[in-house]
Parts: C-alpha cells; structure tokens; sequence
C-alpha cells in the first residue's frame, strides 16, 4: 500500500549516535588479540559501570575475561561452575575452544560466539560471556537470573473453573508455560528482536501443520517493518501491524492465559509474546473472540450456551439501553406504556436538563467514576465508590438533578459493559455508546438505527490478518455457528475453525459422543 | 509524510464533519420530553349544540400518580387526584382540541389514549364525522377502546373511580374482561364502513357513591347498537351475551338454570367456546346456521344430584346447550326483527361465501336480513365437575342417586 521510510529517523543528529553505538561491519568479528576485543567492549560500555569485566587466567596460564551484568547473573553459579573449574585447572592444554567447552564448563547453556555485536548483545541481556586469549570465538554462558514477578492469577481474566497461572513479564517463562501445553515439535517459534534501543525480544509462536504458512510469513513480515525506539509492551506491537488502525474495534486478541493462547494456536492462529508483557497477541481473531471467555469450554456446554447468550444479550444492553431510553422519551412517548410512562414523568418532573443531557452528565460521570477507579491507589478506592454511589446514586436524584429511572439505565449498562469478558472489546463498545446517544437524542429511533447500521457496515468491513471479522455470520458459514451461536459440546467440535484451520481440517476423531455403551464391553 | 495516510485523515475529518452537520440539520423538530407532556387518557366527545360539540379530555396528573414519590413528598396529600378533566367546546375536535391546548401548559398527547366515550346524544345524532379525527390523527391509538355513554359523556370522564387510578383505566379494565362488548376503534373503523353497516357499542354506566367528591365507579351495562352511525337502540345485559355468543366473543360466561326434575340451580363456567357461522343460500332462501361448541365447567349445585354417573352428565350437556340456544334465539329476535341491525356479522359471511349474490342485495341488506332464516346448533361438553361431586351439606341418604 503506502511506501514508509525502513528507518524511523534519518536526520544528521543521529548519524553522530550511530557512530559512537554501532559497529562497524569490518570491526565486527572478534579478534585474536583479548587485549583488543577487551578495549573494544569496555569503549561500548562507557558510563555503564553495571558492566563488569573480570580477567582470570585459566590454570594460571591462558589468559581470559568474563563479561556480565551485575544483578543479572547467578554469580554462585558462576563461581561454582565456570571460575572455579577453570581457574584450578593446572595441566590446561587445549587446542580449541569446543575442547575447553566440552570438557572443563560444567554448565549446560553454553554456546559459542564469533562477533563483537553479538556478544554485546548477550552481555547487554544477562549471560556471561568468556573470552579468551587467541582464540576468534568466545562462550556465552546461560546464567542469567534477574528478580521476577512469579507466576499469579490473571487479574484481568478470572475464571472460577479453568487453569489460574497467568503469564508474566519475562518471556522465557512465558514460552515455556506454552511449551508446556504443547509438547509436539510441531509448536514452532520465530524469534526477533524489536525496538532500536530496547532490542526486545518478540516470539511468534505457531503450530507448524495447523496455521497458514502464508499468514505466518505475513505476521512475520509485519513485525520485521517495526522500526521503533522501544517496545515497552505488547499494545504497542499491536498498533504497529493491526489491519485498520482507526477502527474503535481490537483486531487482535490480548490474553494473559496461557491456555487461552493455546486454544488459539491449535485453531490455526499465531501468539505473539513480547518479552515485558504479561499479556500476548493473538490473531487473527473475530469479533466473537471478544464476547468468548476460556471458561466457556471448561464448563458444561448447555450452561456455557446461555452464558454466551446472556453476554450477546447484555452487549446490546451495554452498547444500546441509554440511547434508546433517550430516544423513546424524548421521541416515541407512545411506545412505552402508559403507567410505566406516568412514572417517568413523574419522576422527571423537576429535572431541569433535556433527557439527552441528563443521559451524557450520567454516563460520562459513571466513566469518570470508573477510571478513577481504576487509577486510584487501592486504599482509596473504596472511598471513591462510596462517594460515587451516595453522590450520583442517592443525592443527585434527591437534589432533582437526574431521575431516578436514568440511574437506573445507567447502573445497568455500567454493568452490562463488565459483562464483555475482553476488555478491549469492552471498551470499543463504551466509547460508541456516546456516539449512539447523541444520535438519539437528535433523530430518536431513526438515529439509533443509522449508528447500529454503520457499526454494522464498519464491522463487516474490516479484517484481522485477512479474516472477516464478523465470519462466520458474515459471510455465513453454517457449521461454523456451533462456536458461536451455541457452544457445541466437545464431542461435536470436530473441526477447526475453517478460516484459520482449513489446513489442517480436523480436530479430533469423529463420534466421540460419550453415553452408557460407549466405551468398554 | 505519504499521500496515503493524508488520505485517510482527510477522510475521516469529511466523515466526522458530514456527522456533526447532520446534528445541526435535523434540529430535533419534534423533540418534546415527557415531562412537558399533557397525557391523554381518556377523550369524551359530547354533543351540545347543533354543530358544536364539547371536548372533554381527562389528563394524568403524573405526580399523583405514582413513581417518583420523592418530588412530591410535600404535595402528595391524599386529597389530590390523579386525573384532570378539561373541556372545550368547537365545530371539530381539532378546533375544541386547539382551544384546549390554550389551557394546559403542556403539549396535549394523544398517544396514550385508550378510551373514547361518545355521548348520548351525540350517539343518537350520528359518530362518524366525528370519528375522523382519531383515524386522521398520527397520535391515537387504534387500540383504545369506545364506548357509549349513558347519558353525558363528561360524567364518565369525571369520576373519580375508587379503586383503580383513574375513570379510563377503570373502563378499560371492565372492556378487557370481555363480560360486556369489546370494540376498539379499529374495530369500529371497520365495522362502521363494511358490509353490515351496523355497529354495536358497549354502553358506559357510572354510578357515585359520593356526588360531591365524584368518587363512584363505572358499569358496562347493555349494548347500544348502531344503525349506519346513529343509534338505533339498546340490548340489555342478558341479550348482549347472546350477542357476545354469535360473535364469538364470548370469554368469561356463567350459565345458570334450573335442571329438569329439579328445584334448584346448577351453575356452569365457561371453560372455552367457539362459534362457526354457516351461511347458505338455497333456492334464493338465505339460511344462517349458528353452530356454537363449548367447553364448561361445574361450579355451583344447589340441587342435590350427584354428577358422578355419565347419564347425568349427559343429560345435563343437553340442557345446557339448549339454555344457550334459548339466550341467543331472544338476542337474534331482538336484533333481526325489531332493530333490523346486522350486528352479529351475517353480512360478512354472506359476502365472503356468495360474493355475486351479495352484489345483489348489497344495496337493501337491511331488508333481507330480516328474512334470513336462522339455526342455531349448539353443543357443550362438561369437562370437569369441581373439586366435590356431591352436593355438599346434604346427607348421604338424601342424595338423589339414580
């Protein structure tokens, strides 16, 4: 489509930088001389005095150095395995690196290095590395240990039945809460590093024989265009390589959960874990993804079909009760019966504001409410749910400023909203509300119906890596319904979902149906 | 910067610019908030002077009236009503509707309302000009119900019923139950202008319990029944439900008579009923058979046959039938050769069965509807018997089993 420059900044001021931080290509490769390659390193990590180097000699002969980060490395460990071993050594007779390696480090993560670039790289991320004297590689070792969040629920996503760990900030364990879901080779990774200073590490994760190889080449190529200064979490990846950047509505799935993530991989989508997020990328995804919890397809399938309806139910509400509530007593008097109209008269009778500003002052107090909610150091929060509940519930329809069946709607579209089990499909659906109102209060019904229209348009419009976003209702895919219109029972789910899991078209082994003759004589 | 993504900004600021002018243009012409309604529940049209006629509107007060009791916590006395009542008088209700609206601060709302009342006289003097307005009017509802006053239809309007909120919803309640006739103005749109040319109406009693206060209550009593659109005269209670039977609006019915060989009565509740009208021309002799199946249910013996054996039961099938039989012959004698008004639908039925026929007579119905001869069939079934079979408080040996 559109052209954009591969680097983000191309001014002179930079050009300066890149000399003083980069190496040179030529300058790259390490050197025979320790003494050089020493002097080279320490010129990288000028005023960075976390950076320690550390000579010994092997057996009191063969000179080397140790680079690593103070506090990121298991210095017990170092000590314990690679000084001590090396350092007591008396008859040292090597010929190579790979000798010394082989038989001296008693580590496990060990691998061998031949450039300048990469061994920063290495130190800057937390492994030790050794060089040595006349030899053109040095040892990487594997011994980085940094203070970690462990692993917790997930706060965002609760479930009552299901797995609880939820992933966290460092994407080594991340991968292998993945790993340890799916044992099979087939769970393949492409790893890479994003962000001009931050080098953050990405993994797309996908299922080798079940994702679409173009739509993995595409992922890729999507994240390889990224050129930024940092990449501080998962959004910001999200925003780079999304379908249609200005749509309110996600078009890629975030998730804590592991199994979720899982779930997705087995359909033939591709994780993307960003190294510093607990929460990864998952795509490409429908609007459905958002209304669909993990619980879902831990619970009983007939329990989990009414939930979802309740939750289609309650969107609507979310996104619909005010405006039409709006519409209908400013507009369509007619259409509420009579004593239920009576007593919204009633209780509007000393209201000084039209129901439109009423509903605005309402919802945008209720959305206030809520962030600072959410913003609030927790001690306080309490406090402002009780201000919040005593002020906009009880005082402000006391005082005469709102009528107490607008509380009413707005109490239940707040919790409406909270019905949405993702949270940035809840959001999209917050902010359109407004939208929604307005039209309502200015065209009535007419006006709701022009806003439902164009968010029906807009969604059929976009994609997410090439999948219609509302497939399957549109285009309609009938077997596909059984996710979506029903939770189909296990045994039922034999297919995968055709547009992301047509490659690999089947599930599980059909006929499955569980009763008293099935298994065993 | 890239031709592209100005594009797409410039886009999206044509989009948002085309929305927000749409906000402007529209300018809520006919935004009007519920509290700056004046709700009409109920419209009473009466007749004073040759073309003038007098509107009267009842109009809920919505404070007195329920939800929202926090604003009215110093007013809301038990002395205050729940319904207004104003009149205007004009040559149209329009007119008399815009002479109203000088009164009331708020914007007269026709969009509730579910009772119209026609008055005595304006009723003898002929509804149909004056049923326009409610047919023209966007507002209306073509589901409220009419009715015909006993005397002026204001009165009506004016009690201030005891036990529900208001004198509209008090007759509204009673045209629901279905005891008496149930018209609403659809009803009566199509009645008024078919092939029968002949409406009938539920007559509106009221009844104060205190003149001064105007409490009181309000009675579906009889049935006016219109000849073109001017009253031809009144059936009574009993006859109506003949009338209710053949129309096959008959929902809530308690028969009672005295069996045979018996002194006392035996009480029947309707359980359900269907009517089939059968029209027949045979040799240029019109025939209507009325065939009436209903289901019933024992609910009062005062005599002291016990209803467990068949025999009985069956025996008292027939006479039930033929006690319906009897009400309705006294209902169609009224209605065919006295009033010579089609109001049980014969004309309809006629129509849709011999439409070249029907061409034929058309213009003179009234007439032949007279000479039609009329059957009536009817079949009822007891269903059930009550929770005692036997009549209670009499002795075992008393009983009557045969």
């Amino acid at each position: 489509m559109v052209k954009r420059p591969r680097k983000l900044i191309s001014s002179k001021q930079t050009t300066k930088s890149i000399k003083e931080g980069e190496i040179k290509r030529d300058k790259d490769v390490l050197s025979v001389d320790l003494d050089k390659n020493i002097e080279h390193i320490q010129a990288l990590y000028t005023n960075a005095s976390d950076v320690i180097s550390r000579s010994f000699y092997i057996a009191g002969k063969q000179k080397a150095v140790l680079f690593y980060i103070d506090g990121l490395v298991d210095i017990q460990e170092l000590n314990d395995n690679v000084l001590g071993p090396l350092m007591e050594e008396d008859s040292f007779d090597y010929s190579d690196v790979k000798e010394l390696l082989e038989k001296k480090i008693t580590v496990s993560g060990i691998k061998e290095i031949t450039n300048i670039s990469d061994c920063v790289k290495k130190i800057s991320s937390g492994n030790p590395v050794i060089l040595l004297e006349g030899s053109r590689s040095g040892l990487v070792l594997n011994h980085v240990k940094f203070e970690k969040r462990s692993i917790e629920e997930p706060a965002a996503e609760n479930v009552v039945r299901g797995p609880r760990e939820g992933f966290v900030e460092a994407i080594g364990i991340n991968w292998t809460m993945l790993r340890r879901r799916i044992k099979s080779p087939k769970l393949k990774r492409k790893e890479m590093d994003i962000g001009k200073y931050s080098e953050t590490e990405v993994i797309l994760a996908y299922l080798e024989g079940v994702a679409d190889e173009n739509l993995i080449k595409e992922a890729e190529n999507r994240l390889k265009r990224i050129d930024i200064d940092g990449v501080l979490d998962s959004g910001i990846i999200e925003e780079l390589i999304e379908d249609y950047p200005y749509s309110p509505f996600p078009q890629i799935l975030t998730t804590e959960r592991p199994d979720v993530a899982t779930s997705h991989l087995l359909e033939g989508r591709f994780v993307i874990l960003v190294d510093g997020s607990p929460f990864v990328l998952i795509a490409p995804v429908t609007v459905y993804s958002f209304l669909q919890a993990s619980e879902d397809y831990y619970n009983r399938f007939i329990i989990s079909t009414l939930i979802r309806w309740l939750r289609y139910i309650f969107l609507l509400i979310s996104l619909l009760l005010p405006s039409i509530y709006v519409a209908v007593i400013t507009f369509h008097a007619e259409m509420v019966p009579t004593p239920l109209l009576i007593g919204m008269a009633a209780s509007r009778e000393a209201i000084p504001f039209p129901a439109l500003i009423e509903a605005l002052l309402m919802e945008i107090t209720f959305e206030a409410l809520r962030e600072a909610g959410l913003r609030l150091p927790k001690q306080v929060g309490s406090a402002v749910s009780i201000v919040g509940a005593l002020v906009i519930g009880e005082a402000a329809v006391m005082a005469g400023i709102v009528s107490a069946p607008m509380v009413i709607v707005v109490a239940l579209t707040g919790i409406a909203s909270f019905t949405i089990p993702r949270y940035s499909g809840a959001v999209a659906i917050r902010m359109l509300r407004f939208p929604m109102i307005l039209l309502a209060g200015t065209l009535g019904l007419l006006g709701i119906m022009l806003g439902l229209i164009t968010i029906i348009i807009h969604l059929a419009t976009i994609r997410s890596f090439g999948v219609p976003y509302l497939s399957p209702m549109a285009p309609l895919q009938g077997s596909e319904t059984k996710d979506i219109l029903v939770r189909a029972p296990w045994w039922k789910l034999n297919t995968r979902p055709r547009l992301t899991g047509k490659y690999n078209k089947y599930r599980q082994a059909p006929g499955q149906k569980p009763g008293p003759k099935h298994g065993g004589e | 910067m890239t031709k592209g993504y100005l594009h797409s900004s410039r886009k999206i600021l044509l989009i948002l610019l085309t929305w927000s002018s749409l906000f402007v243009l529209s300018g809520c012409w006919d935004r009007v908030e519920i509290n700056d309604l004046a709700i009409v529940l109920a419209v009473g049209i009466d007749k004073i002077e040759d073309d003038q006629i007098e509107l009267t509107v009842q109009l809920a007060i919505p404070s007195q009236m329920g939800g929202g009791k926090q604003q009215g916590s110093g007013s809301g006395g038990q002395g205050n009503k729940p319904t207004i009542t104003k009149k205007a008088s004009g040559t149209t209700i329009a007119e008399a509707a815009s002479i109203l609206q000088q009164r009331v601060p708020r914007r007269i709302f026709w969009g509730h309302n579910e009772v119209i009342v026609f008055g005595k006289e304006l009723a003898g003097s002929g509804i149909r000009e004056y049923v326009d307005f409610f047919a023209h009017h966007p507002e209306p509802r073509l589901r409220s119900f009419i009715f015909v006053s006993e005397e002026k239809a204001s009165t009506v309007l004016e009690v201030i019923p005891n036990i529900e909120q208001s004198s509209s919803q008090f007759a509204r309640e009673l045209a629901r139950f279905q005891i008496g006739l149930k018209v609403t103005l659809k009803d009566l749109l199509k009645n008024i202008s078919g092939e029968s040319r002949a409406v009938a109406l539920p007559r509106l009693e009221y009844e104060f319990d205190n003149l001064n206060e105007k409490k009181g209550g309000l009675n579906i009593n009889g049935t006016a029944v219109f000849k073109g659109d001017k009253i031809e005269g009144y059936l009574s209670d009993k006859l109506t439900r003949g009338l209710l039977w053949v129309r096959n609006e008959v929902h809530l019915a308690t028969v009672s008579f005295v069996p045979e060989n018996e002194e006392r009565y035996m009480a029947f509740k309707l359980l359900r009923s269907n009517t089939q009208l059968h029209p027949e021309i045979k040799d240029g002799k019109w025939k209507m058979t009325i065939s009436i199946t209903t289901e019933d249910d024992v609910i009062e013996n005062q005599t002291n046959m016990v209803l467990t054996d068949p025999k009985v039961v069956a025996e008292l099938e027939k006479q039930l039938a033929g006690e319906i039989d009897e009400r309705i012959e006294l209902t169609l004698k009224k209605v065919q050769t006295e009033m010579q008004a089609d109001v049980l639908g014969f004309a309809k039925a006629f129509a849709q069965k011999y439409p070249d026929e029907w061409d034929q007579v058309k213009g003179n119905w009234e007439e032949k509807f007279t000479e039609v001869e009329i059957e009536v069939t009817s079949k009822a079934y007891i269903r059930r018997l009550g929770m005692s079979t036997k009549p209670q408080g009499i002795p075992e040996k008393e009983l009557n089993e045969e």
